[in-house]
């Protein structure tokens, strides 16, 4: 039988597997009966598949209780004596469960070996090398491959997104090809808090140009004792990714997968319609008694024509197609892929684009000499429109255009707000997507070789060397725009274009012995250096006499408006070294070292030590231990320090810019000016980390369990002082003054088993991690972006909570009538009540600190963007051909600052609004929550306030698959082993109380603006066809 | 077993071969303060640094015109919400307006202090080492200047405290500061050079100096000084343009009359408050629009109101496949829009050559007058009164006797958008000439209705409270706010 698993990644999930084990054995086998004789002494022959149907050569067949034994050809097939009926064959592979067979009266045996997820998942990936799962004791996070294939996401992160506790993945918006963020145990510091991404062994940037189908599975290095190994870029957690790879003795296979599917926008939001929207603009002239704008008086303008959302947001399509060979010889064993994904967003003229091919090998020299390469070459494009922007981004622009305008006029052009100064400074959104001329393309080849050598038996010696080549072109074209509100006298080309490149070299001893039976060492220690080069210029030239597509070329513009270009060089010294020890695997120990220089510091200040211990207990080992009930159980707890060095590096040096631009006598002249002030100490954060785990299995593994506590103190955080700006526009230095604590707790459950032919997994995570600011040295507080046109602060980072909460005012309810504004005390001695310029309708801002005036000081926390729980929800359903898979992940206790309702409803801008303004104030008891029509700001009704915090917690069906596959019988006549048809749906649904678009909102401003609503390109729901043939 | 010797020896052998210098790198394209302050044209490529901020959108291309809203010349228009707290005196410290520029004049004063500390140990032509250094103080003292006449007083950051890092210093009394600006630039007025030629025309002359010297005074009610200072310019060599148009037209914006603007070159370095006093049509963003108010000010045929402003029928070439355009009242909410800052390609588009004219002389003839008047009785300013009047209205306009009223009806259509008014009537107001609460009380229509000035408070503009809530009480609140 098959056992499907598909969509089940975690390394929990792994290990329920093996509860499965004796449900397996016995069912991995057909019977060929031949005429019911009983034979003697005599031959048989037989042929052993792998569990996807294909040959499996190289497998051992033994006679059981003999030594007589041979190995099974290129296509599976063996021959045997056997001496009578009763014989029993032992057949077994590595990474297949062994199986014990009698041979009863058959002369020909077809074997199907079980993949062994015991086996399989015996090791896992750690920093330079593997460890045996049942010794960790520290804490990994494991997804499979499996768990991500097929899913319809561009890249791998947002492949990771719920699958393990603790790995939080932030998804900054839906435009095609847009990467999430991966934050591992919350976010360790207000600057750059990505984890350093290792694949195949290479620390490399970015995991997203990968093929998620490529991948053999993902680790995730999450406390001190596993990722300490990395040292100075350990502080943010490492994520390692290992790629397929084929086995030696495997037969050629050939894997083709290709899907399609539409994606449409979730929810567009309700704006008003022409006629609505001239009342309500009139009704603010009304109100503040002035003569108004004549243009709403035109019947023209009190005509619905267009729903903007409706014209931008269309059906979006993504396409994947690739194949992978894999096989080996006995020397050799090789992988070989490649791939096609396209994505046309939702979004007019939006579009990603990614192929790659990859190629995985390696050969036994000799005995002694293994020698090996990774290959990657990728190469993705699309373009990428403005969708960050509260002032010009293009969905935030198509909710606030004039819906009475048309998308296009009877003249043949596109609309334009010139029409009018009422119409706001927005330009027509279709026309912006499409003059829009811009794409990036990254070509990148990241390849390794490496090479080892068996000196003595458990001694061995690895070198490794790998180049990760990048080259970025990022091409815009800006055509002349004279007819829109935004308006661009000169057409220009700008491209920027950058080279970089990184060098590794790493060599490094691994040895492991055991002593006195049953004291287990094994040792790692080595040296790596890596450089990083980075090269780029960036031209620019305008007035092109002609836009059309074939001149947009440089040779073609008259004017030459800029060119800059420069380089930079960062180089990494390190040595590492780990020890592990066990006795009788019950108690484990491992201690950690690495001590690393970086160039980006000054010569004093380069070298840091990194060191980290850990204990693991297995009590289920212990000979009291015993349970008919706990298969496992095992205690850890690690310790380490951990470093951060992702930060402008030479900050130890004044820099000054000779490139300041002014004009003189009507010439070109350039100034120099001091561009930075230094900081002569400046160094790394560091990360002092704290674990303590406990493990679970039970019921021959049916239920697994983990639980994990941790509490991650970042020091010496890295900050420019929010500073006077009396220190003008040099840039601040930063300074290690700043700490930040993140601490939590993980859960992990599974339960797994089968009921006949019907196979059920379940699995749940959940982290709940808390984000503590505890000091930002002198001042206290960062701020951050300021939204949009009225460039007001939404998010600030303050000691004592978390990083980005939202920061504003209090509000009560709306003034119904005069007699509650005269009698209230929260603007007792506020000078605009006495001049009259609060009015009925307007917010009841409270008086935080008691002055009786409303002012900035009436300031607090209004909100938290850092969710309390994050959780993922997995049920994979089997029976027979069939397999079902849905996945949940949510977040709970969360805040959402929705800044795009709150200039929706803001009528002071000349923009369209929510339709919800329907229901502003508009005489006593009207409304308590959205303010009057007016057109002035007297008691800025729609400043940031708890009235615009929205409770953003989620729960949303992320993925659902559903499957079938084609019966062998079927497929093997046509020479297929395997063939299964599916189709998946993404975003299939979501509970949310969150009134915006879509509740995932991400970063804006780095880490310090999160889950603030600027109207960006909304996560599509997906639904795809697809379907996996294997020859 | 040898083999495995072998194998030891060579992997321990690669192993060995680390270098210690690996890690040494140098930052590219940047040079080093250590590397700086070699030569002559280092100190000239630090004098330019000084007047690059003055471009910034939010210094002199937009925000440090917001300031003037508050008068009663233009209406803020735009889409700018803080802008109408401005404009109606209920803005608080926490107003972003306040802000925008503020970073930029101490970027200026700290840029000077680099020049003050480093440039007189350079070893170079002592001329041009006495220009820049006059440049520096100039410029430091400009800076205050701006700073005194927004917010009266606001903390000192002296060569020391920028030499020790040390940014967070209290304010001094509104007299210490103005010590301060006088005392740049009398140093300034000596080392100066009269005039300049080629590629560093735009760069402050000692008439320069002598014009902010004037206005300085007659600031602070020193008229003796106002008119000493004033007298050098007008005998210097910085005569009226034979039109008022000229100090607005490309071509001729660089005249002698021009004593400092902020100087702008198309495809380089642009300044773009042309974009913002221009109607969104013609490709601008439509700020600041003259009110009626303003406009029935000029006489009738005073030609200063067609090149100041424009109103509707006026035929405006804005070039390219537009070309002509008829000037229209719906291109503006009060029906006009300033025209002194921008004009346009031929090719279309808004000529990036436009400069904005901080201080002309023209200015400094009313200044003067202004000092002789209130010096000497009504009368007593003709002379220089005349001169920027009959330039505008001709010869038979001269009027003899000429008092206050004369003199401020002068400078509001002579210098209307170019960021005096609000400070005029401030000052005028503190000398009794004028009452301003009563003045702003006047309802000026839709776009100027009645207004409530408050004194002191509203004299001078709030600290920006970021700056307040930074200095951890070091810095103190102006009254009122």
């Amino acid at each position: 039988m098959k056992q499907r698993v598909q969509g089940i990644g975690y390394k929990m999930a792994m290990l329920l597997f093996l509860s499965l084990a004796p449900m397996i054995k016995g069912h991995g086998m057909a019977f060929y009966h031949e005429n019911g004789h009983e034979f003697q002494e005599r031959t048989i022959t037989g042929q052993i598949f792998d569990d996807s149907g294909l040959p499996l050569s190289g497998a051992s067949v033994q006679l059981k209780g003999t030594t007589n034994g041979v190995t099974a050809d290129f296509d599976g097939n063996f021959t045997i004596d056997v001496p009578n009926s009763e014989a029993v064959l032992i057949i077994s592979y590595i990474g297949f469960k062994t199986q014990e067979i009698t041979v009863g009266d058959r002369s020909f045996i077809k074997i199907e070996m079980q993949t062994d997820a015991t086996q399989l998942e015996d090791v896992v990936v750690v920093g330079y090398g593997t460890q045996e799962k049942t010794k960790i004791t520290g804490s990994v996070a494991s997804v499979s491959g499996e768990a991500i294939e097929n899913v319809p996401v561009p890249g791998v992160s947002q492949a990771l997104q719920g699958r393990a506790a603790g790995v939080n993945v932030i998804r900054n918006g839906g435009a095609p090809g847009q990467e999430g963020k991966i934050r591992i145990r919350g976010t360790g510091t207000v600057n750059n808090s990505d984890p350093l991404v290792v694949i195949d062994g290479v620390p490399a940037g970015s995991i997203d140009d990968i093929n998620p189908n490529d991948i053999e599975s993902v680790e995730v290095l999450k406390d001190a004792s596993t990722s300490a190994i990395y040292g100075l870029r350990a502080a943010n957690g490492v994520v390692l990714v290992t790629t397929k790879k084929g086995r030696h003795n495997q037969k050629l296979s050939v894997t083709l997968n290709a899907y399609t599917g539409f994606s449409n926008a979730i929810k567009l939001l309700e704006v008003l319609e022409a006629p609505d929207l001239v009342a309500l603009k009139k009704e603010r002239y009304t109100n503040d008694g002035i003569a108004g704008d004549p243009i709403w008086d035109d019947p023209y303008y009190a005509v619905q024509r267009t729903n903007w959302q409706d014209e931008l947001l269309g059906t979006g399509m993504t396409n994947n197609i690739d194949f992978s060979i894999t096989g080996g010889s006995e020397k050799s064993a090789y992988s070989i892929s490649g791939g096609y994904f396209k994505e046309d967003g939702m979004m007019k003229s939006s579009y990603y684009r990614r192929i790659n091919f990859r190629i995985n090998s390696d050969h036994k020299l000799t005995k002694w000499l293994t020698f090996g390469e990774n290959m990657q070459l990728t190469r993705r494009n699309g373009n990428f429109l403005n969708t960050n922007s509260a002032q010009s981004g293009i969905l935030w622009s198509a909710i606030r255009f004039n819906p009475a305008l048309p998308v296009i006029n009877d003249d043949g052009s596109y609309s334009s707000s010139q029409v009018s100064t009422e119409f706001g400074d927005i330009n027509n959104p279709i026309f912006t997507v499409d003059t829009n001329d811009s794409e990036n393309t990254t070509t990148r080849l990241l390849g390794n070789i490496f090479t080892e050598l068996n000196i003595l038996e458990g001694l061995k010696f690895r070198a490794n060397f790998a180049v990760d080549g990048i080259v970025k072109d990022d091409y815009g074209f800006g055509i002349q725009v004279t007819d829109q509100i935004r308006q661009n006298s000169v057409n220009s080309l700008g491209r920027r274009y950058e080279e970089s490149y990184s060098l590794l070299s790493e060599y490094y001893f691994t040895y492991q012995k055991t002593f006195a039976e049953n004291h287990n060492f094994k040792f790692v220690g080595g040296y790596t250096t890596q450089s990083f080069k980075t090269d780029w210029f960036f031209a620019s030239k305008g007035n092109f006499s002609n836009e059309d597509e074939a001149q947009r070329v440089f040779n073609s513009g008259e004017t030459l408006l800029g060119i800059d270009g420069n380089r930079e060089t960062i180089k990494l010294a390190s040595f590492f070294g780990r020890l592990n020890y066990d006795y009788l695997g019950r108690y484990l120990f491992s201690a950690v070292f690495r001590r690393d220089g970086s160039s980006r510091f000054s010569q004093e200040n380069r070298w840091g030590n990194f060191p980290a211990f850990s204990a693991g207990w297995r009590i289920s080992q212990e000979p009291w231990f015993e349970s008919s009930l706990i298969d496992n159980l095992k205690l850890t707890g690690s310790w380490g320090h951990l470093g951060n060095q992702n930060v402008d590096p030479f900050q130890y040096l004044a820099l000054i810019n000779t490139n300041r631009r002014y004009s003189l006598g009507g010439e070109q002249v350039t100034g120099a000016s001091l561009s930075r002030i230094p900081n002569l100490n400046i160094g790394w954060e560091t990360s002092e980390m704290t674990d303590i785990g406990l493990e679970l299995g039970m019921l021959d593994y049916k239920i697994t369990a983990k639980l994990g506590y941790f509490i991650k103190d970042t020091k010496d955080m890295l900050l420019a002082p929010a500073s006077l700006a009396s220190l003008g526009t040099a840039t601040i230095p930063d300074q290690n003054i700043g700490a930040v604590r993140n601490n939590g707790l993980e859960f992990e459950v599974g339960y797994n088993n089968s009921f006949g032919d019907f196979n059920l997994n379940l699995s749940a995570n959940a982290s709940f991690i808390n984000n503590e600011v505890l000091d930002l040295g002198d001042t206290g507080f960062l701020q951050s972006q300021f939204y949009g046109r009225p460039n007001q602060e939404i998010s600030r980072t303050l000691e004592g909570s978390s990083i980005g909460t939202f920061y504003g005012w209090r509000t009560d309810g709306l003034y119904q009538n005069t007699t509650e504004i005269d009698n209230d005390p929260n603007i007792a001695s506020d000078e605009r009540r006495a001049n009259g310029l609060i009015q009925p309708g307007d917010v009841r801002f409270v008086d935080l600190n008691g002055d009786g005036q409303i002012d900035s000081d009436d300031r607090e926390i209004i909100g938290d963007p850092i969710p309390d729980v994050n959780y993922g929800l997995n049920v994979s359903l089997g029976y027979k051909n069939f397999d079902f898979n849905l996945f949940f992940l949510g977040e709970a206790g969360v805040d959402i600052y929705n800044a795009d309702r709150m200039q929706g409803l803001d009528p002071t801008y000349p923009f369209n609004m929510y339709a919800e303004a329907l229901d502003r104030w508009h005489g006593g008891g009207t409304s308590n929550s959205i303010p009057r029509m007016s057109t002035n700001r007297n008691n800025l009704n729609h400043r940031t306030s708890d009235l615009f915090v929205e409770n953003g917690s989620f729960f949303r069906l992320k993925n659902l698959s559903l499957g079938y596959s084609l019966p062998n019988e079927v497929l093997n006549s046509i020479g297929i082993a395997k063939c299964r048809i599916y189709v998946t749906g993404q975003n299939v649904f979501t509970v949310t109380d969150y009134s915006g678009m879509d509740p995932e909102m991400g970063y804006i401003d780095g880490n310090l603006q999160k889950n603030v609503d600027y109207a960006r390109y909304p996560q599509a729901r997906t639904f795809t066809l697809g379907t996996t043939i294997k020859f | 077993m040898k083999k495995s010797i072998f194998l030891l020896s060579i992997s321990l052998l690669v192993f060995a071969a680390c270098s210690d210098d690996y890690l040494d790198t140098t930052p590219n394209g940047q040079a080093t303060s250590a590397q700086f302050w070699r030569n002559g044209d280092d100190a000239v490529s630090a004098a330019n640094a000084l007047y690059e901020p003055m471009i910034d959108e939010e210094f002199y291309g937009h925000s440090e015109q917001t300031f003037e809203i508050c008068s009663d010349d233009f209406y803020r228009a735009g889409d700018h919400g803080e802008d109408q707290a401005i404009e109606d005196f209920t803005f608080d410290a926490d107003n972003s307006q306040l802000r925008h520029s503020y970073k930029f004049k101490y970027e200026i004063i700290n840029r000077a202090h680099a020049i003050l500390i480093n440039v007189p140990d350079i070893e170079m032509d002592q001329n041009l080492k006495n220009q820049v250094l006059g440049e520096a103080y100039f410029m430091r003292g400009f800076a205050r200047w701006r700073q005194h006449v927004i917010y009266g007083s606001l903390p000192i950051i002296t060569e020391e405290n920028y030499i020790n890092n040390e940014f967070n210093q209290p304010k001094p009394t509104v007299a210490e500061f103005q010590a301060a600006i006088e005392a740049d630039w009398l140093m300034a007025a000596d080392l100066l050079p009269a005039n300049y030629s080629g590629v560093d025309v735009g760069r402050p002359t000692s008439g320069t100096v002598n014009g902010f010297l004037a206005k300085f005074y007659l600031y602070v009610d020193d008229f003796d000084n106002a008119i000493t200072y004033g007298e050098k310019v007008l005998n210097g060599p910085y005569p009226l343009a034979e039109s008022f148009a000229d100090n607005f037209t490309i071509a001729t914006e660089n005249n002698p009359e021009v004593l400092f603007a902020v100087q702008s070159l198309d495809n380089w370095k642009t300044q773009d408050y042309m974009i913002y006093t221009t109607p969104r049509p013609w490709g601008g963003w439509d700020f600041h629009e003259p009110i009626q108010d303003l406009v029935d000010e000029y006489e009738t045929d005073d030609p200063r109101l067609d090149a100041s402003i424009f109103k509707p029928g006026d035929m405006v070439d804005i070039g390219g496949d537009d070309g002509v355009q008829e000037y229209t009242a719906d291109l503006s909410s009060t029906g006009y829009h300033f025209r002194k800052f921008a004009s346009w390609r031929e090719s279309g588009g808004l000529n990036g050559d436009q400069n904005i004219p901080i201080l002309r002389s023209a200015d400094v003839y009313l200044l003067v007058a202004e000092a002789k008047i209130r010096r000497d009785g009504a009368g007593a300013g003709d002379t220089e009164l005349n001169a920027v009047r009959t330039r505008a209205l001709g010869e038979g306009a001269a009027i003899s006797g000429a008092d206050m009223d004369d003199l401020i009806h002068e400078r509001r259509v002579e210098l209307a958008g170019e960021n005096q008014r609000f400070a005029d009537l401030k000052r005028w107001d503190k000398a009794g000439i004028i009452d301003l609460v009563a003045h702003f009380q006047i309802d000026r229509g839709q776009f100027k209705p009645s207004r409530t000035f408050m004194k002191p408070k509203h004299y001078y503009f709030a600290v920006p409270q970021r700056e307040i809530d930074l200095s951890n009480g070091v810095i103190e609140q102006n009254e009122g706010y």
